[in-house]
Formats: C-alpha cells, sequence, structure tokens
C-alpha cells in the first residue's frame, strides 16, 4: 500500500505541495496527472523520502515516514530523467540491486536477468554492454525502466515512462507495466502527461493541481469526467474549443 | 545631519552584512564538520574496495606527475633562495640542510596538497556534483546505498593513503632539485650535499610532513564531496560545486598546516 496523509513541501517562499492526501490499495494501480511544474515529481520524491517532507505523513509498505534505505527492498522507481549510473554499462545498471547485499547474485546470472528484463522494453542484448551515454533519451528511459522491474518489488513508480518514446513503444511500455500490476500483483504509482498511459496502465486517477489533489476517482470516471479542469486536460482542450 | 544618519545605516548594514556573513560561515564551517564526521562513522562495512582501489589509481597515482614536477623545481628555487640568504651570513654550508627541512616539513606537503586539490578535489566536486543534480544520488539511495559510504569514504581514505605517499615522493624529488642546483650551480660537491641533507634531516621532519600531508588528503577529499553533494540546479550548479570545493580544500590546507606546525613545533 502506498499512503500520503496531508503532505506540505515549499523550496524556500515556494510552496509546491499544500496537504496531498492519496492512498493506492495493494495491487492496484494509481496514475497521476497534473500540469507541467504542479509538483508531480516532487510528491514521488517526498513519498520516497528522498526529499524530506515539511509537514504529512506517509505509508508505505507498513514503514511510517520511510527513509530510501528502508524502501530499496519494497520498491522499484523509474525517475523523469532516467538517472542511469554512467559510469556502469547498462546490463549493471539493470543487475545493480541483484549485485549487491546480502542475497547477490554471480555475475553470469545477473547479467542473464538483466538482458531478459532489457528485451522487456524492447532492448536488445547488444545495449547491454554500452554505457548510458551512448543511448538515446528513450533507450535511457527505458533501461531505467528495466532497472525498476528488476528482482520484482512489489511496489513500483514510474515517473513519465513513455515521455520521449515513439507511439509504438510508448504502448508496449503501457503494456508492460500494465501487465507487471495484474500479472505479479504489484502496485503502482505512475506520473504521466500521456493520455493512452492513462487509458492503459490506470485503475485509479488523481490529478495535481495547485498544490492539492483537485480531482481523484477510477480511470472510467476521469475519461468521461465533466470536471471541466480535468475534462481540458483529457482531451487536450480540444472539445473546450480554447486554443 | 542627513548625509551623517545615510553613513550610520550604511555602517549598519554592513556590520548587518558581515555578521550575517560570519554566522553563515560559522554554519557553513559546522555543516562541514557535521559531514566530516559522518563520513567518520561511515568507515564500517561494507567496504568498496574495488572503489577504493580505483580512487587510489585516480588520486594518488595519477597525480603523481603534477606533484613531483611542483617539487622538483621548487626544491630548486628554494636552494637558490637559501643559498642567497646565507650567504648573508657566510654560512652557505646550511644549504642542503635547510632547503631539505623546508622541503619536507613545509613545501613538500602543503605545495602537494595545493597541487592536489586543484587536481582532486575539482574533479570529484564535479563527478559527484553531476550525479546529484542528474538525479543518480537518488537512485543509489533507492538502492538502498548510502552515498557518503559508497562515494565519499573511498575517496577520503583513498586521498588520506595516498597524500603521504605523494608528499614523500615530492621530498625525494625536492631535495633532488636542491641538489641539481647546489651542484651545478653554486659549486656544493655532490657527496657533500646529500651527507650535508642526511645528517641534519631528523625523523620528526619528515614523520610531521607526512602527517600533514595525509590531513590534507582527507580535507581535499571531503571538500570535494562535501561540495559535489550539495550540488544543484544543473550545469552552472556543478561549476559552482567544483569552484567552492577548490576554494574550500585550498583554504582549508592552509589553515590546517598553520595549526599542524603549531600543534608539531611550538615550543
Ligand atoms: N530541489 C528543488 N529546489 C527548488 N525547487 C524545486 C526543487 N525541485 C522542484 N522544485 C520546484 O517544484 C516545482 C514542481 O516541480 P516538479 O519537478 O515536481 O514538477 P512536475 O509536476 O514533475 O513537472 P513535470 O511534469 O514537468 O515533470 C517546480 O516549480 C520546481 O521548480
Ligand atoms: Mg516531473
Amino acid at each position: 500500500m502506498i499512503s500520503a496523509q496531508d503532505l506540505h513541501k515549499s523550496f524556500g517562499a515556494k510552496t509546491v505541495l499544500r496537504g496531498v492526501s492519496l492512498t493506492v490499495a495493494p495491487g492496484e494501480s494509481l496514475v497521476v496527472i497534473g500540469g507541467s511544474g504542479t509538483g508531480k515529481s516532487v510528491l514521488l520524491k517526498c513519498l520516497l523520502g528522498l526529499e524530506p517532507p515539511d509537514r504529512g505523513q506517509v505509508d508505505i509498505a507498513g514503514l511510517k515516514q520511510p527513509r530510501p534505505h528502508e524502501l530499496a527492498a519494497h520498491v522499484g522507481m523509474l525517475f523523469q530523467g532516467a538517472a542511469l549510473f554512467d559510469s556502469l554499462p547498462v546490463w549493471q545498471n539493470v543487475a545493480f540491486r541483484l549485485l549487491r547485499g546480502r542475497h547477490r547474485m554471480p555475475r553470469g546470472a545477473a547479467r542473464e536477468l538483466a538482458v531478459e528484463k532489457l528485451a522487456r522494453v524492447g532492448l536488445g542484448p547488444e545495449v547491454a554492454d554500452l554505457f548510458p551515454a551512448e543511448l538515446s533519451g528513450g533507450m535511457q528511459k527505458r533501461v531505467g525502466l528495466a532497472r525498476a522491474i528488476v528482482g520484482n518489488p512489489p511496489i513500483l513508480f514510474f515517473d513519465e515512462p513513455t515521455a520521449g518514446l515513439d507511439p509504438v513503444m510508448a504502448g508496449r511500455i503501457n503494456r508492460l507495466i500494465r501487465s507487471v500490476v495484474s500479472e505479479a500483483g504489484a502496485t503502482a504509482m505512475t506520473i504521466t502527461h500521456d493520455m493512452r498511459t492513462l487509458s492503459d496502465v490506470a485503475d485509479k486517477v488523481a490529478m495535481l493541481r495547485d498544490g492539492r489533489i483537485h480531482w481523484q476517482g477510477s480511470r472510467d470516471e476521469a475519461l468521461t469526467s465533466r470536471d471541466p479542469i480535468l475534462h481540458e486536460f483529457v482531451t487536450g482542450g480540444a472539445e473546450t474549443g480554447e486554443t | 545631519m542627513m548625509a551623517r544618519t545615510t553613513a550610520l545605516a550604511r555602517a549598519t548594514a554592513l556590520a548587518g552584512a558581515t555578521g550575517r556573513g560570519t554566522a553563515g560561515f560559522l554554519g557553513f564551517l559546522g555543516r562541514f564538520a557535521g559531514f566530516a564526521g559522518q563520513v567518520c562513522l561511515s568507515i564500517r562495512p561494507p567496504f568498496q574496495w574495488r572503489e577504493l582501489g580505483t580512487q587510489l589509481v585516480v588520486i594518488g597515482w595519477m597525480s603523481l606527475p603534477v606533484v613531483a614536477l611542483t617539487a622538483l623545481f621548487t626544491g630548486a628555487a628554494l636552494a637558490l633562495q637559501i643559498h642567497a640568504g646565507s650567504a648573508r651570513f657566510n654560512a652557505e654550508f646550511a644549504v642542503p640542510s635547510i632547503t631539505a627541512i623546508g622541503m619536507v616539513r613545509e613545501l613538500g606537503p602543503v605545495l602537494g596538497g595545493l597541487m592536489v586539490a586543484a587536481r582532486v578535489a575539482s574533479s570529484i566536486a564535479a563527478e559527484i556534483g553531476t550525479m546529484k543534480v542528474s538525479e543518480q544520488i537518488d537512485a543509489l539511495r533507492m538502492q538502498a546505498l548510502d552515498p557518503v559510504q559508497f562515494l565519499a569514504v573511498p575517496r577520503v581514505l583513498a586521498a588520506l593513503l595516498a597524500m603521504p605517499v605523494l608528499v614523500a615522493a615530492g621530498n625525494a624529488l625536492g631535495i633532488m632539485g636542491g641538489y641539481g642546483v647546489g651542484v651545478a650551480r653554486l659549486g656544493f660537491d655532490g657527496p657533500t650535499y646529500l651527507r650535508n641533507t642526511l645528517e641534519y634531516l631528523e625523523f620528526w621532519d619528515v614523520a610531521s610532513g607526512l602527517i600533514k600531508g595525509a590531513v590534507f588528503g582527507a580535507l581535499v577529499a571531503l571538500a570535494g564531496t562535501f561540495h559535489g553533494l550539495r550540488a544543484r540546479g544543473g550545469a552552472q550548479g556543478v561549476g559552482a560545486a567544483t569552484k567552492s570545493a577548490v576554494v574550500m580544500a585550498s583554504v582549508m590546507i592552509l589553515a590546517a598546516n598553520y595549526l599542524l606546525t603549531e600543534l608539531f613545533f611550538s615550543a
């Protein structure tokens, strides 16, 4: 389970979150939408303990106010900028968590698993030995996704998983996220601007606006909602006639 | 009257700014000390042996040429200067020993430290700062790796271990520089020069310089990692972190050098 109660976060004079509360039930997929710069990535970082919230409670997998290292075993995270370790080749990025810690795997097995995860995000074995700087932005994003899902963590966070991908690849990534949630039973929170991700991946939808949850409900409600702001967001303003 | 009030207001504002500056500086030193303490507490298993080895090569081995050249030329110049000075007292015989003492106690560690500060504090701050602004540090933390333990500790240990060796090599080269000038330009006889050097050089002269080197090495790596981990806001932030790391490392080396000299040699 992922839950946040009344999260507040400011950077200096700039207030980003003004009391965000949300819950994602186990096995459920929440998609968070909202305008650029409304604090979606900051919300994610507050949930993960990467940025300390100024106020409010977080509970992830039963851990209250979790620190990042406590979450590592439970959580896979795709960063908006992929955040690959640029000193390591692709396969070691993907297999990072398998190569360390008490239950570390032999390198050969870890590499095999990494190549398998790369295949799931549409990358062939030939990229395994490249370095992140040798990849395109969309390829980096997919390596980041492979790194997030390796080891099958029960809770997943994706920050704009399809940004920078072509429509075919984006569809494939959406199906991957869907299958990770429905087959493996993972709990997922996905930030996106991509309405196809919303319709393919979401069970529930939350919209962030002015530092608060402006709207939340099921996917079907979101797609048919008459809430003007949500409606404009979902349809891209097409039906409101605004330019 | 007007002029006096504005002058007074300015003076007050200046005092206020200075006060705030001082408070800010003290707070900053406090944070640095806290960071240094955190690094010390993080020296515990699991040790990053591979990273330590890499950093020993990057920080130690690859700094050797620049430290050696610095020491060589400094030793040569030092011998000339000491000769010029000692000639005023007809004490030219002291050139070899004073050159050596000046080199191993002061100039070897200080100049070696400053060169390593320029080379290593900057590259550590740029590398870690880039990792910070591209969220790689966050990604490390999400993999249960503590950036202090994983990145700072191996760099600080490597610098701490490598610097005494660099200083020792620099000392040898510095003395060689003095020897070269002594024999080629000042009319010393080679064996006499070396005998004078070794005869008057005491264990503590050398040891104190090596200890200084270790301290300076740790300060350099601490400054680099401290500023790297605090970098914010893209390429500009990395640039600022790099600059701050070099400035801070250099100033701390000079300050620490004075304090250690007081500690070791004041009566
Ligand atoms: N470390 C930080 N320091 C200062 N301000 C920050 C910091 N991180 C984020 N912000 C500010 O917080 C606000 C929200 O940023 P955030 O990255 O969460 O936006 P977002 O909703 O993810 O946008 P996008 O959809 O474009 O990714 C922005 O105005 C940003 O300037
Ligand atoms: Mg974002």
